[in-house]
């Protein structure tokens, strides 16, 4: 159960998102929110970290965000309905030497996602109904399947693929086993989201 | 206990089925007696004739396996019943790669050796995924050709420190056998030269393995034995099966089957009568038997073990291990050059080194569908496609028996005792002893019948660490899991305030828990309130120890059965046998808050199968009274040692 916050301490947008005063987000308007999302105080959301469209001017460090946008925003990161990112995570979109040139790609996160305190996101995909762990550490262009499972602690490798209902654990990473068939029903294990996502800010 | 406070689990009724084969129980109870050899007069083997008038215990050893999540659980629609993951079987669906969620046939599953077969490895120091990545450094423009290496992403190894590049970024598993064979400077004997992939030690060699007596042909051509090299190490496990198996079948008085299983000319009646015969004529052993009747019998062949490398001989050259030895001890192997032995159980048993190390083709996975062990019915089938979520079947104990949630019911500062700072929840991490704790319990029905729940708990925990419990309310309705709108329109009046009271944060205001009245109901759940009072830990000092007694005394007023019951048990607590003084130390985890709730369901369920008949009949014939009744055990906490009044 989340401690009691400060009175105001989350902004509700006009979907139902639930954002702490004390989250730093970068790069609003490279970043989609898909409503009824909950962002807790200190959580790193890297939005400036998006894809720059001419590739040749991009220099290989962080970002590249000298360059002026185009005039398609480009989205850096995507979050579904009834995620939840918890306290000091950050999500940072995953990034790839390219034929040289460092570029980022963008961060998709689907529907009743959990991630966990202290966790580093920077997978490509998370699916919908995933769980990550405290303090884990998803690698650079990971992919998390549906119902996917990763423990505290974990250490998804980069490029590492998890397959649906699988459960991950350890350093790096292995398939440790699988969730249940009724993970992921409402109000049960998985399917605590809209749960979650009422209790903010009360 | 690898979820966090507060957590509900199930018990699996398989458990404590009484076992019919009275072999089987007197077995059962001989193991509990070795449990706990030096604890001959632990009561627990009597405990196995009481079996449904005994209260489940958590603690027990034997509730290890029954109990589990409520949503690991299945139902089974024809036994009425939970079944477990110990209650099902499980047929394979398909067979995917975990890494590249590509489908392996079955036909080819066991010619792939279980293991992907397009690019997907695992790190051997690391076993995370590798990577494929070109080695030339081409800026943008230029074409991506050149060498192409696997890389960890993890610890960085690349197949470059093993001296292993590919032409090209495809079928790369193909490339590395082809490589491994031929880098190792290992010309394998003709014979063999056709198996697919080398890699695959786990394969099944039967279809590929030639009659035996091609092999008894290469034996016979000493030219082409003497230009085979040394084999791999499975060729060489694959030249030797051949082998034994042609002796086998060359030696065997029948040789009607000789592909068959290598076990099989020697298990069948056959062999066995060859072994008889043995005895019978030998000599001495005859004649003292009157065997001099009998006619000599030609000598049985004696099977040679493998002479050449062709057979899969193999013989070390004589500094291999001093060579080994002297790597080993060398400045540039060290420590780091070795392999862990967790790296090497899964190489070829000749790795000892880093270097020799080889990427290991992703492992498969399976997708499977459960059956009930007793009825073989169905239970889950997923769809057949590896990347769908997707189930044609799914019969999950959560839509049949209501799900279990516990929260703490926060102390509101108003109704409660007057105190300086508001309230707040109990750390359930740290429960202080003897102070009572209330808890909300809901149970969420999601059948589409109304049910009716009688609740049941001992009134004293089962262990030495005695905690009261009281259930205020133990039997109430739960309304049926019917149309979300009802909700919606019903409670549109205070929709937040059922919440909040839900949830324990809110609405506690005005609310205090009463015994016999349910503390919140919505449309297809019911919150009942929990009392306990967290026992004493033992061990703790005299003075608590003191208390603990005055505890018990308490009990003995309150009930003699409960006593005894909690007597019974700290004798029979030592099965672990790890402490000296079992009355001073704590066992793991037993400071653990869990209670057993006996949890009974009753419904009215639409006949199904004599629908015909009870037409006509009224309304009650229509239905059918069901009724289901497991254990539950609901972690509450863990107590602490010091008293926080």
């Amino acid at each position: 159960m989340p401690p009691k916050a400060a009175k105001g301490e989350y902004i509700e947008t006009d979907t139902g998102n639930k954002i702490s005063r004390r989250s730093q987000i970068h790069g609003t308007q490279h970043i989609i929110l898909g409503g009824k999302t909950v962002i807790q105080g200190e959580a790193v959301i890297r939005g400036d970290l998006y894809r720059t469209s001419t590739s040749s001017s991009a220099s290989g460090d962080q970002g590249g965000q000298q360059q002026p946008a185009t005039s398609t925003p480009s989205v850096a990161i995507t979050i579904g309905r009834y995620s939840y990112i918890s306290k000091q995570a950050i999500l940072r979109p995953p990034s790839r030497l390219h034929r040289g040139v460092h570029s980022f790609y963008p961060l998709k996160i689907g529907d009743h996602v959990f991630v966990g305190e202290r966790a580093v996101v920077e997978a490509a995909s998370v699916g919908n109904h995933v769980h990550v762990g405290r303090d884990a550490v998803i690698g650079s262009m990971a992919i998390l399947k549906d119902f996917a499972y990763v423990l505290d602690g974990a250490v998804v490798a980069p490029g590492m693929v998890v397959p649906s209902w699988c459960v991950v654990g350890g350093a790096p990473a292995r398939i440790v086993g699988e969730v249940g068939e009724g993970y992921g029903v409402e109000g049960a294990e998985g399917g605590m989201a809209r749960e979650r996502y009422r209790l903010v800010g009360r | 206990m690898s979820r966090p406070f507060p957590y509900a689990y199930i018990s699996c009724p398989c458990a404590d089925t009484p076992v019919p084969d009275p072999a089987r129980k007197r077995r059962s109870r001989e193991t509990s007696h070795k449990s706990n050899p030096e604890d001959p007069n632990a009561p627990v083997p009597q405990d196995y004739d009481f079996e449904d008038e005994r209260t489940f215990d958590p603690r027990s050893p034997r509730s290890n396996f029954s109990l589990y999540p409520p949503e690991q659980l299945l139902y089974c629609e024809d036994c009425h019943q939970i079944k477990c993951p110990r209650c099902i079987t499980e047929e394979i669906v398909c067979w995917y790669c975990p890494n590249c969620l590509f489908e392996t046939p079955s036909s080819m599953v066991r010619s792939e050796g279980n293991r992907c077969a397009r690019n997907c490895f695992n790190c051997p120091i690391c076993t995370a995924p590798l990577a494929v990545t070109t080695l030339e450094n081409v800026t943008a423009g230029g074409s991506q050709q050149g060498p192409w290496v696997l890389s960890c992403g993890y610890c960085m190894w690349t197949t470059l420190d093993i001296g292993v590049k590919f032409d090209k970024p495809t079928n790369i598993r193909t490339q590395l056998s082809k490589m491994t064979d031929s880098s190792r400077g290992r010309q394998m004997s003709k014979t063999f030269s056709d198996l697919k992939s080398p890699l695959s030690t786990y394969s099944s060699i039967d279809d590929q393995f030639p009659l035996p007596s091609e092999i008894r042909g290469d034996e016979t051509n000493p030219a082409t034995e003497q230009s085979s090299g040394p084999l791999n190490p499975e060729a060489r496990f694959q030249a030797l099966k051949g082998f034994y198996k042609g002796q086998i079948a060359s030696t065997s008085s029948s040789p009607n089957d000789p592909l068959a299983d290598f076990g099989a000319g020697f298990s069948s009646p056959g062999a066995l009568n060859r072994i008889m015969s043995l005895y019978t004529s030998s000599s001495r052993l005859g004649n003292l038997y009157g065997g001099t009747n009998k006619k000599p019998k030609s000598k049985p062949p004696v099977m040679r073990e493998a002479l050449t490398t062709s057979e899969g001989l193999r013989v070390p050259a004589p500094d291999t291990e001093n060579a080994l030895i002297r790597r080993m001890a060398s400045d540039d192997c060290g420590w780091d050059g070795m392999a862990s032995i967790e790296q090497r159980t899964f190489q070829s048993p000749d790795a000892r080194f880093v270097e020799d190390l080889l990427p290991l083709p992703v492992l498969l996975r399976t997708k499977r569908s459960k059956r009930c062990k007793s009825c073989k019915h169905i239970l889950v089938k997923p769809e057949f496609k590896p990347q769908s979520t997707r189930f044609r079947i799914r019969l999950i104990a959560l839509s049949y028996i209501p799900l279990p949630t516990l929260k703490p019911l926060v102390p509101s500062p108003f109704a409660g005792l007057p105190s300086v700072t508001p309230a707040a929840a109990p750390n359930l991490d740290a429960l202080s002893p003897l102070k009572t704790v209330q808890l909300l319990l809901t149970l969420k029905n999601h059948m589409f019948d109304p049910v009716r729940v009688t609740l049941a708990t001992p009134s004293v925990t089962p262990g030495r660490v005695a905690s009261k419990v009281t259930i205020l309310c133990p039997q109430f309705d739960i309304g049926a899991n019917s149309d979300v709108w009802d909700e919606a329109l019903q409670g549109s009046s205070a929709p937040g305030d059922a919440r909040a009271s839900r949830s324990g944060t809110l609405g506690s205001t005005e609310k205090v828990a009463e015994a016999g009245k349910v503390w919140d109901k919505g449309r297809n759940w019911t919150t009942v309130v929990l009392e306990v009072v967290p026992g004493t830990l033992p061990g703790g000092g005299a003075t608590r120890r003191n208390r603990m007694k005055q505890h018990d005394d308490d009990n003995d007023d309150d009930n003699d059965d409960s006593d005894a019951d909690s007597d019974a048990n700290v004798n029979a607590l030592d099965w672990s046998g790890q402490t000296k003084d079992p009355n001073q130390q704590l066992q793991p985890d037993e400071d653990v808050l869990e209670i057993p709730v006996f949890v009974r369901m009753e419904w009215d369920s639409e006949n199904q199968i004599d629908q015909e008949q009870s037409v006509g009949k009224g309304q009650n014939s229509d239905t059918v009274k069901r009724e289901l009744a497991y254990w539950m055990v609901l972690g509450v906490g863990r107590i602490s040692s010091e008293m926080g009044f």
